[in-house]
């Protein structure tokens, strides 16, 4: 990036982060907050954000499955784990219901919430509990090499071309296992499984929580059928039980999978970058395909919190509010491939031609609504990994599909009493 | 630091009333563990005694006290049921194998003459290495695909093509405890060596010069002699299969299938937030811990009054 | 005794198995870590590596080829490496020092709760982490402790001082009366005997107490994760995070874990002959 247009971005940040002191440039520099974050983010985040704010931030960065544990901890000690924190879509409940979290809405303009779509998925009783910084939403991404070695022209848009398409790959032997679906009992399991219950037609409550997959015809039955199904006909790999969403991603990367059903567009990034992937230049992307062959999707986002313990709230909101603002949502979709969760910045960046396919994936973003109408309960968690295990143990031929179904809905009744 | 300086001063009272100052002495050199503990460990432990006694959740207000409502609705928890079986299960194959396994690895090494300092160290490794990486290097080890396991065995002309070990229950049990079983055998082994060194070697000849087969020689001489021992090392490995966590949870991640006790606590206090539930979960595992510990300090006081 | 020639084939084979055993996994763990990459994902696997690379270890050294974020990856495990040997050494250093003089005490002196106080201490190993986790986090945010190598080591002490202090006092023990009781009746005062000439003659126990804590300390994971966040944390926490949400880089995860391996080995290496010695006092004597 020139110079010139470094400034540029600063100086816009600037703008955007301290609206109501822009008289005096840097009110808060002397300061120093602590910031919690998954690894694998820029590392220029802090040293950026000191330089424009005089704000020190201390990055602390854990691996995704770490992160949560230690916030847990410091929340239930009473303490702030950080002064900003990772806040994932599937904490809300839980950290709504502990008041755990500051509530935003005051502090963060109307104008803002209004180009983060995913907000609202970050809303409790009214209360704004973080601001979306990473977007995820599930999308198709296929490698196009296999396709055209199959002769395959144009992306299914639903479940049968799906399977088609699959099944010639299959024959041809351009790859062993084309549909990639991990189905070990972790969570990107539990978040394929409510896709596909989507895309089968479904939903997984009707508005009183009472669970909707378990009559066969609904959609989660017929989404864990499909997966059954599929492993029997020799298109999702067996060994699949073993895998998680990460690993399933890997199998992509190397070639091996065509479609990579549990995906958002995030993973663009990674699947295109020569140093990681065999498959750079094959990355291409399609609308989710359904039963009916109208696409649905939901969000995923990741967002940034600030503890109520917290205290050095306005620091800390000035870096919630620079890291979400549209000029750093740009750069970090360059720096490290993250998905702007502002409209602004995500047309800003399909105009400049900076998104694989950006046409679909606004296409696909205008579908995207979340995964619970209203709002993620308390028991996620346990629904979550109900789901998981359920889904792990039908793929593994222990259970049966009703079973599986069974068990979903009578695990979750009981989370539902604690 | 401060010790030193204040013990010198004493030193000349130490000489003339000889219990009194070994007393005063003793105390204060065990002062510094004990502050250590109490500040460290006993209190916390006291505080989370408390806990469980109260309903501590995030999401609920208030911290109630229930007294032993969580207890009795964990014994009726069947989740928590099939955890303690699993536990139960790692703790049988891990003490049969480890037991077995560190006997004939002591057998061996015993018998290893000049590449005995070799052998030794090459045994002790796995034990060295930090858990996480020995789950890590083992979860590669696993893969279907690209694993060494399923590598070998496909060499050897055996149909373990693209095998997932973690499919079957029963397999997936045994496949998780064998890498604890890795890190642990060592210990045994280590223990039972020693035994078997403290037996005199008059009496193997003894017993060779009344015609005894080696079989026999095991069975009457050794296996008696070493039985103090191997009691020591199934003991620890019973207290270390107790505390399963890490390959569990790095392996098979949360599956109910293969899920120890450990990992339910966290599942209950830091997944599910029913924190003091999760508490009171890990004071019985304590409890449980502490009375096979209790076999085991009993056995070796036992065995040191003995001497 | 002479060995027939079957036996000694047996006996060949079973150390055969034992060496695999327990070697083989390790060997696979440094053969990947010094396997490029894309080789990694191939069928049939290769027993040894078709070609090698140290690309990994360069990534994690900081030089060779850089790719963009590399300086970061670099700069944060040469950290993690001295935060692994700053908080070992030191929870090493201060729970043997305190064992020893507490193992001493709890061997040589009579005082009131001897007996009791020593068990209870013992006791505690088997108390399991979780059990404390958050009253601790408690106490250590409340001291202002938190990433600190004081909190991280007073924490590795109350893990680590019960074995070490059961190793002393069994080592103790097992010294003969008979030199101290000389060294009295010559006047020596209690102190002096205990540093001039009971630690010398315990030197080996000290050698193998230390070994034992310090692997304890290097190998830990759930403590630093939540009491080392950022400032001192080890190498048993950062390797694990590279593998993010997007991409697991089982290149740098292995190379990263083979150097956590390395300083292990080259202990149980050179000073096997005192952990052997450490790891049965307590437990037959």
């Amino acid at each position: 990036m020139n110079k010139l247009l470094r400034t540029t971005v600063a100086l816009a940040a600037l703008a955007l982060a301290m609206p109501a002191l822009a008289d005096d440039a840097k009110p808060l520099a002397g300061q120093s907050i602590t910031v919690l974050l998954p690894s694998g983010q820029s590392p220029n985040i802090a040293s950026d954000f000191e330089k424009e704010t005089g704000i020190k931030v201390d990055l602390q960065m854990l691996s995704w499955d770490d992160i949560r544990p230690k916030l847990i901890t410091g929340l239930i000690a009473g303490t702030p784990p950080a002064d900003v924190t990772e806040f994932d879509w599937s904490w809300t409940g839980q950290f709504g219901a502990a008041g755990w979290y500051e509530d935003l809405t005051p502090l963060i303009d109307a104008e803002s919430i209004k180009d983060m779509p995913t907000a609202s998925i970050f809303t409790v009783d009214g209360k704004l509990l973080g601001v979306p910084y990473a977007n995820d939403f599930r999308i198709l991404i296929a490698n196009k090499d296999h396709l055209a070695k199959a002769g395959i022209t144009k992306m299914p848009t639903t479940i049968d071309e799906l399977i088609a398409d699959a099944k010639l790959i299959k024959e041809k032997g351009i790859a062993e296992y084309p549909l990639g679906v991990p189905l070990s009992p972790s969570e990107g399991t539990s978040t394929l499984w409510y896709l596909m219950t989507f895309a089968f037609g479904g939903d997984l409550f009707d508005k009183d929580w009472k669970p909707l997959f378990t009559s066969p015809d609904s959609g989660g039955y017929k989404a864990l059928q499909f997966y059954v199904d599929m492993l029997k006909a020799g298109l999702i790999d067996p060994a699949s039980t073993g895998l998680k969403d990460s690993d399933v991603h890997q199998m992509f990367m190397d070639g091996k999978v065509t479609f990579d059903l549990g995906v958002g567009p995030g993973w663009v990034g990674a699947f295109e970058d020569k140093t990681k992937s065999k498959i750079a230049g094959s990355t291409t992307l399609g609308l989710v395909p359904t039963e009916s062959g109208k696409t649905v999707s939901y969000g995923l986002p990741e967002a940034l919190g600030i503890p109520a313990a917290s205290e050095k709230k306005e620091a800390a909101l000035a870096f919630v509010k620079w890291m979400t603002s549209k000029d750093e949502q740009i750069k970090l979709a360059a720096e490290q491939g993250l998905l702007a969760t502002r409209t602004s910045a995500f047309e800003e960046l399909n105009k400049q031609g900076k998104i694989l396919d950006g046409d679909v994936v606004i296409e696909q973003a205008g579908t995207v609504g979340p995964l619970f109408k209203q709002g993620t309960p308390t028991w996620y968690p346990q629904f979550s990994s109900a789901v998981n295990n359920a889904i792990n143990q039908a793929a593994k031929g222990e259970i049966s599909v009703a079973d599986a179904m069974k068990s979903i809905a009578d695990e979750t009744a009981k989370a539902q009493q604690q | 630091m401060s010790l030193s300086a204040v013990l010198p001063a004493r030193r000349s009272r130490e000489k003339g009333i000889d219990g009194t100052a070994d007393a005063l002495l003793g105390l204060l050199l065990a002062a510094p563990i004990v502050i250590a503990m109490v500040a460290l460990v006993l209190f916390p432990v006291a505080s989370t005694l408390w806990d469980s006694l109260h309903r501590v959740n995030p999401m609920q207000a208030g911290t109630p006290f229930i007294g032993l409502q969580h207890y009795q609705d964990l014994l009726k928890d069947p989740i928590v049921n099939e955890a303690w079986r699993n536990t139960f299960i790692y703790v049988v194959i891990c003490v049969v194998l480890e037991t077995a396994g560190g006997i004939g690895a002591a057998l061996l090494i015993n018998q290893a003459g000049r590449w005995r300092r070799f052998v030794l160290a090459a045994v002790i490794l796995p034990w060295a290495l930090p858990g996480v990486v020995n789950a890590v290097v083992w979860q590669w080890i696993y893969n279907p695909a690209f694993g060494l396991l399923n590598g070998l065995l496909v060499a050897a002309g055996l149909d373990f093509e693209k095998y997932v070990w973690f499919n079957d229950r029963t397999v997936a049990l045994f496949a998780v405890s064998l890498v604890h079983v890795w890190r642990m055998l060592p210990l045994t082994a280590v223990i039972v060596l020693a035994a078997l060194q403290s037996i005199p070697a008059d009496l193997y000849e003894a017993a060779r010069i009344d015609g005894a087969s080696r079989p026999k020689m095991f069975t009457n001489i050794t296996l008696p002699l070493i039985r103090g021992g191997v009691a020591i090392a199934m003991t620890q490995s019973t207290v270390a299969a107790f505390n399963f966590f890490d390959e569990a949870w790095i392996l098979t991640g949360s599956s109910r299938g293969t899920r120890p006790i450990l990992v339910q606590v966290y599942l209950e206090a830091f997944q599910n937030l029913h924190f003091s539930y999760g508490m009171a979960l890990s004071v019985l595992v304590m409890f449980a811990s502490l009375a096979v510990s209790l076999v085991y300090v009993l056995r070796v006081q036992r065995v040191t009054r003995l001497d | 005794m002479e060995l027939r020639l079957s036996q000694r084939i047996l006996l060949g084979i079973g150390f055969t198995v034992l060496i695999l055993w327990s070697i083989g996994p390790i060997y696979w763990a440094i053969a990947t870590s010094l396997t490029p990459t894309p080789d990694l994902m191939s069928q049939p696997i290769h027993f040894f590596p078709q070609r090698l690379t140290a690309y990994h270890y360069e990534r994690l050294a900081g030089f060779g080829y850089i790719a963009s974020n590399d300086v970061t990856v670099a700069l944060q495990f040469r950290n993690a490496l001295v935060n692994s040997i700053i908080t070992s050494v030191l929870a090493t250093v201060i729970s043997v020092f305190l064992a020893t003089l507490g193992g001493y005490a709890f061997a040589r002196l009579t005082f009131p709760g001897r007996t009791v106080i020593f068990f209870v201490v013992i006791a505690t190993i088997a108390i399991p982490g979780y059990t404390v986790l958050i009253p601790l986090y408690r106490i250590m945010i409340g001291a202002k402790l938190l990433d600190t190598y004081t909190g991280v080591t007073l924490i590795y002490l109350s893990a680590f001082l019960p074995l070490a202090l059961w190793l002393m006092r069994s080592v103790f023990q097992q010294l003969p009366l008979s030199i101290e009781e000389a060294a009295r009746i010559d006047g020596a005062g209690r102190l002096t005997i205990l540093f001039r000439i009971v630690m010398p003659l315990a030197a080996p126990g000290l050698v193998a107490a230390s070994i034992i804590t310090f692997l304890g300390a290097w190998g830990q994971y759930m403590v630093p994760l939540i009491f080392s966040p950022n400032k001192t944390k080890p190498l048993t926490v950062l390797i694990p995070e590279f593998s993010t949400k997007n991409f697991v880089d089982y290149g740098l995860i292995n190379a990263g874990g083979t150097i956590a391996m390395i300083v292990p080995i080259l202990i149980v290496i050179f000073l096997n002959r005192y952990l052997v010695s450490g790891l049965t006092a307590g437990s037959v004597k």
